[in-house]
């Protein structure tokens, strides 16, 4: 595993001296208030001129006590709106993870049609969050005009989320055993308008940012990532999936209902530069919003028009003494919920896997080397929540 | 690939030059991608426009939304009869009160006084959903502001507002909740008038408990 030299090294000493120049290592901070670390990271960069030569995340910043506050709580459901704050801009993927560890944990039975909406709206949740990452991955390597595209799109998924659970990003709309309310009237039709116009911008961002030439240039063998290194750091999502591991929970572990549905596992084939660039990392979530797009299809389609959403909730959650790990696919990658319950209306203990935090993990690994400018194209690609690292 | 785990080096740096792919011709002119590019842009001006003016013109809610939590004032009084429910199920404790009895009151329990903390609602909605008698819903305001922090904490004379204001969500809450719980759980007027008065009343005296509470504190003076 990669080693870090520690803090004890001293930089103060001239490195090297060159045509009668001294050089000197510089450490720099990148962040916290740096608009490119997407929230609130710094990134202590040990610099060799313009190369990188140690990169130490310092994360924490803002810790909320996440694990802490649901044994806090004196029910259940009041966890649900916490679940939501962890990777804010994936709300509905978030507690779609925690309902399914409960229900598991009590031996709760959904109807297909609580089960098909639940899909559907984590799919697009999906899509509006590589959607953001896409936007701001871009931004980051200073192409704006996609970035504004991309968020006229998610907002039309937001629309489409607000009329079913009235809320814009933290919707507290998976509910322990159902759903908040019942989708509106309205809701397939909505859901493939958007489907259908949704394709062709694929198309255009593609056009536009995926093969730009600036855009190639800065990605392109930029920060590679082995695919040995990403399973030995625990990687997980699409940033796994960039370095050619075909890994993905919803085929291999399937939940929910994900075993009916057909899509394809992308992972990244080195198209532009080596495997496991940051273009691949990129790349695969691009694709992988139309193996949403799929799978939304095929969910509107075999959506039963009848079915109670509260059928299942329980009068009281109080789950048996026991407890639970349950792991899902969110967009940024394997989200782990280890419940235990003390058969009381609270629970024991919480503890989420955030794969935000283990996925930033590998960045000290995959920057070495790279140059400072570079940093930028890293940290975005493996699109990190800071929300979620620091929970 | 990289076979060095212990510092799988960014390889790129130094050979990037010599893997960079060949431009064509016409990329090498570059006009035509920067047309490409123009033209994708000329093509927006002329959808229709996406963004609102904001502060000009205004994001009207529909009644689904979850915006600031208020309190319904229904003929000057509040409907809310104190049970403590919605400071019980709300997640960040924002909301705090003080229960008193009035016996004139129809209602007899209100709150003499009612908080919730702006800074710590997380509008969740949970207050509305377990409130029984619909006394306290999801209002359309959004943007709500400050200057210090004792101002967001909003009292009775900045939650209540009255029925006619909230008439939107109170529907919704009727056609839309009300028709998924079942029939059971419907809000009537008259549900809104709780009173300990009349409830338990004993068969052989047709006195209520607290009526027979006060008697016995008439005989026993
Ligand atoms: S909306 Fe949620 S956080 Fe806000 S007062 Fe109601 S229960 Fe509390
Ligand atoms: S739940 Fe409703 S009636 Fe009970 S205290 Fe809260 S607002 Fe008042």
């Amino acid at each position: 595993m990669f080693k870090e030299k520690g803090p004890d090294v001293t930089f103060s000493q001239p490195v090297e001296e060159a045509d009668g120049l001294k050089t000197q290592e510089m450490i720099i901070n990148m962040g916290p208030q740096h608009p490119s670390t997407h929230g609130v990271l710094r990134v202590e960069l040990t610099l060799d001129g313009e190369i990188v030569t140690r990169a130490v995340p310092h994360i924490g910043y803002l810790h909320r006590c996440f694990e802490k506050h649901c044994e806090a709580m004196n029910e259940y459901p009041k966890v649900i709106p916490y679940v939501d704050r962890m990777d804010y801009v994936a709300a509905m993927n978030n507690e779609h993870g925690f309902a399914i560890a409960m229900e598991q944990l009590m031996e709760i039975e959904l109807n297909d049609r609580v089960e098909h909406i639940r899909v559907i709206m984590a799919e697009l949740q999906r899509i509006a969050s590589h959607l953001l990452a896409v936007g701001t991955f871009g931004l980051d390597i200073g192409a704006f005009t996609p970035f504004l595209y991309c968020f006229s799109e998610r907002e039309k998924i937001l629309d489409i989320f607000e009329k079913a659970s009235g809320a814009r990003l933290l919707y507290n709309y998976i509910w322990i055993g159902g759903l908040m309310n019942d989708v509106p009237d309205d809701f397939k039709t909505d859901v493939s308008s958007f489907v259908k116009t949704f394709r062709p911008k694929i198309k255009e961002l593609n056009d536009l940012l995926s093969n730009n030439k600036i855009f190639l240039v800065r990605t392109a063998n930029v920060g590679v990532l082995p695919e040995k290194v990403a399973i030995n750091y625990g990687i997980s999502g699409p940033s796994l999936r960039g370095s050619g591991v075909k890994w993905d929970l919803r085929r291999d572990d399937p939940y929910s209902i994900y075993d009916r549905f057909e899509f394809d596992v992308v992972v990244g084939k080195g198209e532009v530069g080596t495997l496991g660039d940051c273009w691949d990392r990129y790349i695969v979530r691009v694709r992988e919003m139309e193996e949403s797009l799929k799978i939304i299809e095929q969910a509107l389609e075999s959506m039963p028009d009848e079915g109670d959403v509260h059928e299942s909730i329980p009068k009281k959650i109080r789950p048996p003494a026991g407890e639970i790990y349950s792991r899902t696919e969110t967009p940024r990658g394997e989200l782990g919920y280890y419940v235990i319950s003390d058969k009381s209306t609270s629970p024991y203990r919480v503890k989420a896997r955030a794969p935000s935090f283990v996925n930033l993990s590998v960045l000290p690994a995959i920057s070495v080397g790279a140059m400072i400018a570079d940093m930028v194209a890293i940290i975005g690609s493996i699109d990190i929540v800071l929300g979620e690292v620091d929970r | 690939m990289s076979e060095n785990l212990e510092i799988p080096r960014a390889n790129s740096i130094y050979k990037k030059s010599t893997e960079e792919r060949k431009l064509s011709f016409l990329e090498r002119i570059y006009l035509p991608e920067i047309f490409r590019g123009l033209w994708f842009t000329l093509k927006q001006m002329f959808q229709p426009k996406f963004t609102m003016q904001y502060p000009e013109t205004r994001f009207d809610p529909p009644p689904i939304f979850r915006g600031r939590p208020v309190l319904v004032e229904d003929n000057g009084q509040e409907r809310c009869v104190a049970c403590g429910l919605c400071a019980r199920a709300c997640p960040p404790l924002a909301i705090s009160m003080q229960a008193s009895e009035n016996s004139d009151d129809p209602k007899e329990r209100y709150p003499t006084f009612f908080e919730i903390n702006m800074l710590r609602c997380i509008y969740c909605g949970y207050c509305e959903e377990v409130c029984p008698e619909e006394a306290i819903v999801m209002s359309k305001d959004y943007d709500l502001v400050f200057s210090e922090r004792e101002e967001a904490v909003y009292d009775k004379t900045k939650l209540l507002v009255r029925k006619e204001e909230l008439k939107e969500r109170l529907d919704y809450l009727r056609e839309y909740k009300n028709r998924q719980f079942g029939s059971f759980w419907n809000f009537d007027e008259e549900n809104n008038i709780h009173s300990v008065r009349n409830r338990d009343k004993r068969w052989e005296t047709s006195l209520s408990l607290v009526e027979m509470i006060e008697q016995q504190r008439k005989e026993a003076k």
